[in-house]
Parts: C-alpha cells; sequence; structure tokens
C-alpha cells in the first residue's frame, strides 16, 4: 500500500502538504489523548492499587497542558491537612 | 453594559476580556479577509469571459490551496489555546464571594472574615429612577475591591442558572448541589452589568448581576455599612 502511495505522490506531489498536515493533526490529537489518559488525575486505571488520584493533588503539580502565566513551582498550600 | 444598536463586544473591564477582545479581533479580521477574497473571487468567476474548458488538475495551485489555509488555522489555533488556558488560571485571590442563584433573584454570600449575605433583586421598571436601565438594575449590587484577584463561587438553591458578566468574560453555570468556580482580576473601576444565561422559568429575564468595583478603602466601607444593615 506504501508502493502504491508512493508512486501516486510522484505524479501528484500536492498531496504531500496533505498528508503532512492531516498526519501532523491526527497525531498532535492522539498524542493529547494519550496524554490525557495517563496524567489526568480525574482518569482512574487501577482500582486496586491507585483507587481515586484526584484525591491526590498537590500544590505544585500542573495538571494542564499549558501554563501561561502561573508559575507552579511557587504555589502554596491553602486548605488544611486531613 | 452594551449600547443601544451595539455590534461588538462590551469594553473589557479584566485583563482575561481584553485578551478575548484581541482574540476576536483577530479572527474576525481573518474572517473578513477570507469573506472579502471568496467574494471577489465568486463576481470575477461570473463575470469572465475567458472559459477554458481543458483544465484537468495543477498541482501548484492544489499545493497553496492545501498550505495556506492550514497556516491561517493555525494562526487562529495558537491564540485561541493560550487564551483557552489562560482563563483557566486562578491566581490566589483575595477574597471569595458565594454568588446563589433563586428563583428569580441572585444572592451573594462574603464569608471570608464575617458573616455578610444578602439578596440582589431586579429593580422593577416602574421603580426605576431617572438614569437607571431597565431590566438591568439590582437593589443590591456585588461590590468587589479593584485590582484584587476574586473567587466566585457559582451554585444555585433550585433551579440551573448561569452567572454571566459580559465586560468581565464571565458566565458560570449555577447548578443546584455543585460548587463552580471562576475568578477574576478587575482592572478599572464602575459598574458592569450581566444577566442570567440559563433558562429558569418564568422570571429568567429579569434576574440581572451587578457587579460594582470601587477603590479597596470604599469596599471596606461599603462591606461595613451592610454588616451594621443586616
Amino acid at each position: 500500500m506504501l508502493a502504491t502511495v508512493r508512486k501516486q505522490l510522484r505524479s501528484h506531489p500536492a498531496l504531500i502538504p496533505l498528508f503532512f498536515f492531516i498526519g501532523g493533526g491526527a497525531a498532535m490529537s492522539m498524542m493529547y489523548l494519550a496524554r490525557l489518559a495517563l496524567r489526568n488525575p480525574d482518569v482512574c486505571w487501577d482500582r486496586k492499587n491507585n483507587p481515586e488520584p484526584w484525591n491526590k493533588l498537590g500544590p505544585n503539580d500542573q495538571y494542564k497542558f499549558y501554563a501561561v502565566n502561573l508559575d507552579y513551582s511557587k504555589l502554596k498550600k491553602h486548605g488544611p491537612d486531613f | 453594559m452594551a449600547h443601544p444598536t451595539q455590534l461588538g463586544l462590551q469594553d473589557a473591564a479584566s485583563p482575561v476580556m481584553e485578551e478575548l477582545l484581541h482574540f476576536h479581533d483577530h479572527a474576525l479580521m481573518i474572517v473578513f479577509l477570507i469573506s472579502t477574497l471568496v467574494l471577489y473571487i465568486i463576481v470575477a468567476m461570473v463575470s469572465t469571459k475567458l472559459t477554458n474548458k481543458y483544465i484537468l488538475d495543477s498541482q501548484e495551485i492544489e499545493i497553496i490551496w492545501t498550505i495556506l489555509p492550514a497556516v491561517v488555522l493555525i494562526l487562529i489555533a495558537l491564540p485561541s489555546l493560550r487564551i483557552l488556558y489562560l482563563m483557566d488560571e486562578i491566581n490566589d485571590p483575595h477574597i471569595t464571594i458565594k454568588a446563589m442563584g433563586h428563583q428569580w433573584y441572585w444572592s451573594y454570600e462574603y464569608t471570608d472574615y464575617e458573616d455578610l449575605g444578602f439578596d440582589s433583586y431586579m429593580i422593577p421598571t416602574q421603580d426605576l429612577t431617572p438614569g437607571q436601565f431597565r431590566l438591568l438594575e439590582a437593589d443590591h449590587r456585588m461590590v468587589v475591591p479593584l485590582d484584587s484577584p476574586v473567587r466566585v463561587l457559582v451554585s444555585a438553591e433550585d433551579v440551573l442558572h448561569s452567572w454571566a458578566v459580559p465586560a468581565l468574560g464571565i458566565k458560570m453555570d449555577a447548578v443546584p448541589g455543585r460548587l463552580n468556580q471562576t475568578a477574576f482580576v478587575t482592572s478599572r473601576p464602575g459598574v458592569f452589568y450581566g444577566q442570567c444565561s440559563e433558562i429558569c422559568g418564568a422570571n429568567h429575564s429579569f434576574m440581572p448581576i451587578v457587579v460594582e468595583v470601587v477603590p479597596l478603602e470604599h469596599f471596606e466601607n461599603w462591606s461595613s455599612f451592610m454588616l451594621q444593615d443586616a
């Protein structure tokens, strides 16, 4: 199948940017989905050893993908310790 | 508040809303450019005397009209994502206010230091004084200090409501049994209006939100006065 695509690309080079952008977009979305699945504290994979990861949030952890203005290392915990 | 015949967004009263305004200008400019280009092409196609019936394909133009729209989309997406993450950041609020939605009024609780709570009903049209805004004024305004980060916890006592103030770029649903958090910093003093933004019954259009931003000393005087009054 790759050989067919390569042959078609030689006669229609305009398809190369298409592959690049669509492939890049799909790759970025899949990577973000994987990041959410593995790093988001709202997701629980192991009910026996790590049952409720959303109860273990630290004040310095950055869970979001991008921090614009906030420096997470400087944050302090305001609530009481249970 | 909105002026009559206003088309665009209200003037920003917080840095986040300013960012939203600029992003809106950026995206709208791109939309206008593309629409003008398409309109020009349509007019040119319809009025041209040149017709070539034998063009089958062209690799060069295909490359151009793949790469250029992709670049335009990236130029829209990057500022958009930046603002999306910016809006979620809550920078150490100085004060927390609870806004509770009821049918059909809002109540505000300032419980950080003392127990201050009051209801905010719309001023009926027949009771307005000259200069007041119809369907927007409330008897008690939510007063906040200028330049201080404020956290608002929004919830509801009966049905769904939504706490919205366009000048601050805020809209947060008030769900019974749920606490929703939003925060803002105000960059200029003034009075900013909003309206309930989730259908909640007969008087859904008649429960406005009024935020009054004043310097800190005035805020302290106001809260002492409200506590005495209660």
